[in-house]
């Protein structure tokens, strides 16, 4: 859960914050494109490393660290059962070739934690859907994304009262057969599936005294304005994306730039 | 004409039989101040969907008679052009939020409304202003309190300017200062800004003072209205089982007795107001020749302490400390009220009790044995702990299962359970619902299988999170002697409260509580007149004690919390000085 704990936005009021979210979003595009065009341990180590100084500017290490923490078991997933499989494919050897693949695959992993997690914790969801709404999204899907987002909290407190009450009703989640622990989850679940319900019927009728839906032409409090900052940024992605490409597509491999045999 | 004219409103909800409204006739002037008040299931709620057309456009079923607001028919006009006319709010502050901060969501009905940003601006700033949250403009809505979440509420509705606000019981979830806080609100709004308001509200005591009528309805029905004054002395209320307001009881006692009081009183200085003219002359008496020997019950209980929690301090998170340091000794047969404003630790400290949440630091003993190594389980099995909401933990198919439910998990004998299921059904009276699901039933009779469902396990100590909240008055009065039932069983009973007026009846020992720590520990009469200590816990007073407190000049006792109490100690005072 932790991992997800990484995507949740908390305010802040850095530069990176400011960014508008649909440049932010072509920014983490265009990390998330590199990424899986390259294979190489050097690039994809560059590509990790030119991402820090933004997290810090956004002031968000410690949130950042904490869904690397969270990635981390992933991670070492993925390193394993690259050298295992690498190790028994070709005929149980391992050359640093295989060594460096294997672990660029896992700073790869690494890289789209952090643009990720660089997106989703700099962008407040009332920007996002803005962002969603000039993107012709209807407003419906658009509300009921904000919503999610709003109740993820409550729904979590509601989760824990009901653990809490039926607990102390002598229900014992952790004892028991694999099945009779999923059994036990009953008790959980059907309240706050009721409580759901229950809640979204309130909600309806909140929305209907708030005139929802009263006409089609919506207005908005915000608007998605593009300063001369936000061009400015997005020049810079855009010369990224077109430098990414020329490397990979039109410069010579990064192999034969550096005396073979070098594990990086 | 008047604002809002009903005529002859009846409404049966789709699939159900008995209608619930039966004929309700009323006329709102612009202006006016509503009080609507009725014990559960009378129809308030109901009748306030029908003014904003949630019936019958949301909710179908059979609508008879006329609903006319600000001059428009409901029937005719959808909810979101009534929206416009009049603003309704609801009883719980999280299901009518949909913005992360807290200005978005003011701007939401605009939105709705496709209002141009720049008017809607000036609209938020009203909102904001009138309501007095506009500091916490910029703020995320999930960091406020449940008194600011409820502001919120009534800003956002507030922007569509309407010029009817429906308020249904916005104050259940609320300490007494921010009830108070909302009550002010809505205070200013009808004076300043002349919007007629309509308030559901079962918390008479503070709100009485505010309204220009009352309303009382039963049945489906409308069974008395008038000023105040009237209704709460007239006994048609008393018998409908209605809350009335303390200081109301207060002068109806002392008129019984022979005290002429020529206005009734709704606030305490009106009160004091009143009766200043016959005990003036009893100033310079002494405190002990007016003080009756009333000896004071706090209730019997052994010495032999059965709980013990010592230097208690626990974080949900590092840096948010929700007990410091907190030592406290609870005795077998005790009955124990802890007090303190939302977030103060109540809850946090009584989850201690059954082992949900284990000591950071500190230690606690359950008849001198430290309980660090029982589990939940075989916690609960002594200290029964029920939590607010009834919701939160029945999901049987019928109530008898549910009561069973905790029963199987500790491994009783199969007759055993029987045996113990049919007791507590009797004992909260809720044996005819046995086969029922526990989900048809009222939110009352909710709470009481929730309750039963503890019980039937007979735990030594009992705890009450919130037992109040949502109650009427004669759901209060049963779970009081209720409460003093249990109490004759040699059982020890703790409440976590907010609820001053319900404390001032049961008078427990009262533990207060205020970030994280104990604050006042003592004897009913003891803590409610400890100012200094209830103001830091933001706890008001019962009305009898804001009474007395400014009464001390006489000569009188300070620490009265009690009608009773209040009327024999004036009539002695009116007595001595002639």
């Amino acid at each position: 859960m932790s991992l997800l704990e990484g995507l949740r936005f908390t305010r802040g009021d850095s530069p990176i914050h400011e960014i508008d979210p649909r440049v932010k979003f072509l920014l983490t595009m265009v990390i998330f494109i590199t990424a899986i065009l390259f294979t190489q341990l050097l690039p994809l180590l560059f590509i990790l490393l030119i991402q820090v100084p933004l997290v810090l500017i956004a002031k968000i290490q410690r949130e950042w660290a904490q869904s690397l923490r969270g990635g981390l078991f992933l991670a070492v997933i993925i390193l394993v059962t690259n050298l295992v499989s690498i190790y028994f494919f070709s005929g149980k050897t391992l050359t640093t070739e295989n060594l460096e693949y294997a672990l660029a695959i896992t700073v790869r992993f690494l890289v789209l934690i952090t643009s990720f997690s660089l997106f989703f914790l700099t962008t407040s969801p009332d920007k996002l859907s803005l962002a969603l709404e000039k993107a012709r999204i209807p407003f419906e899907f658009n509300f009921a994304f904000i919503t999610a987002i709003r109740f993820v909290p409550v729904l979590a407190d509601e989760a824990q009262s009901i653990i809490d009450a039926q607990r102390s009703r002598g229900l014992e989640l952790d004892k028991g057969s694999f099945l009779m622990r999923i059994r036990k989850y009953i008790p959980i679940l059907l309240p706050l599936i009721i409580n759901s319900i229950r809640r979204s019927l309130e909600l309806a009728e909140a929305m209907e005294s708030r005139a929802f839906g009263a006409t089609s032409d919506r207005t908005n409090l915000y608007e998605l304005r593009m300063s001369g900052k936000d061009y400015a940024v997005l020049v810079v992605v855009l010369l990224a994306l077109a430098s990414v490409l020329y490397i990979k597509y039109v410069f010579p491999p990064f192999r034969q730039l550096l005396p073979p045999g070098t594990l990086i | 004409m008047g604002i809002i004219e009903v005529e002859g409103l009846r409404y049966t909800y789709p699939n159900v039989e008995s209608p619930a409204l039966k004929g309700v006739d009323l006329t709102i002037d612009e202006g006016e101040f509503i009080l609507l008040t009725g014990p559960s299931g009378c129809g308030k709620t109901t009748f306030s969907r029908c003014l904003n057309g949630l019936i019958p456009h949301f909710y179908s079923g059979d609508l008879e008679g006329s609903i006319i607001v600000n001059g428009l028919d409901v029937r005719e006009h959808p909810t979101s052009e009534l929206a416009l006319n009049v603003g309704l709010i609801f009883q719980n502050p999280d299901n009518q939020i949909f913005a992360l901060t807290v200005e978005k969501d003011v701007a939401f009905g605009l939105e709705n409304l496709g209002i141009p940003k720049e008017r809607m601006m000036e609209d938020i700033d009203w909102a904001l202003d009138a309501t007095g949250i506009d500091h916490l403009r910029d703020r995320g809505t999930n960091e406020l309190s449940g008194g600011q979440k409820q502001r919120l509420a009534i800003a956002s509705i507030l922007a569509m300017r309407p010029r009817i606000l429906v308020l249904d019981e916005p104050t259940s979830f609320l300490d007494p200062i921010g009830a108070e806080r909302i009550f002010e609100v809505l205070d200013t709004l009808n004076r300043e800004h002349r919007i007629t308001i309509i308030l559901i509200e079962h918390r008479v005591d503070l709100a009485a003072k505010y309204v220009d009528k009352v309303v009382v309805f039963g049945d489906g029905r409308i069974m008395n209205m008038g000023s105040p004054e009237d209704v709460f002395l007239r006994e048609e209320t008393r018998l409908a089982g209605v809350g009335i307001p303390k200081i109301v009881e207060l002068t109806r006692k002392l008129r019984g007795r022979g005290m002429s009081i020529p206005e009734t009183p709704l606030s305490p200085e009106a009160f004091i107001h009143q009766i200043n003219p016959m005990i003036r002359k009893a100033g310079a008496q002494s405190e002990k020749t007016l003080h009756p020997d009333l000896e004071e019950f706090v209730g019997e209980h052994s010495s032999s302490p059965l709980i013990r929690v010592e230097g208690l301090s626990f974080a949900y998170s590092p840096g948010i400390q929700a007990l410091r340091d907190v030592s406290l000794t609870i005795h077998k047969g005790e009955f124990l009220a802890i007090m303190g404003e939302n977030g103060a630790g109540k809850t946090t400290l009584v989850k201690h009790l059954n082992g949900l949440l284990r000591p950071q630091a500190g230690r606690i003993t359950y008849e001198g044995a430290d309980i660090a190594d029982l589990s939940v389980a075989a916690l609960a099995r002594k200290v029964g702990l029920v939590f607010q909401n009834p919701d939160d933990q029945l999901f049987s198919e019928n109530v008898e299962s549910e009561i069973s439910f905790a029963l199987d998990n500790f491994g009783f004998e199969k007759e055993v359970v029987e045996k113990r299921v049919g007791w507590a059904l009797n004992l909260l009276d809720i044996e005819k619902y046995r086969k029922s699901s526990p989900f048809i039933l009222s939110g009352g009779e909710r709470k009481r299988v929730a309750l039963a469902s503890v019980l039937a396990w007979d735990p030594d100590v009992v705890v009450l999170d919130e037992p109040t909240i949502g109650q009427d008055y004669r759901q209060k009065e049963k779970l009081r002697h209720f409460l003093e039932q249990l109490r004759t069983q040699g059982k020890t009973i703790i409440i976590v409260t907010h609820d001053v007026e319900f404390v001032a009846e049961c008078e427990p020992r009262i533990v207060l509580m205020a970030e994280g720590k104990i604050i006042g520990d003592g004897t009913t009469k003891e803590i409610m007149t400890d100012v200094e200590a209830m103001d830091r816990a933001s706890v008001a007073p019962p009305m009898i004690t804001k009474v007395f407190s400014k009464l001390s000049a006489y000569g009188l006792p300070g620490d009265v919390v009690d009608v009773d109490e209040a009327a024999s100690l004036l009539i002695h005072l009116k007595e001595a000085s002639g």
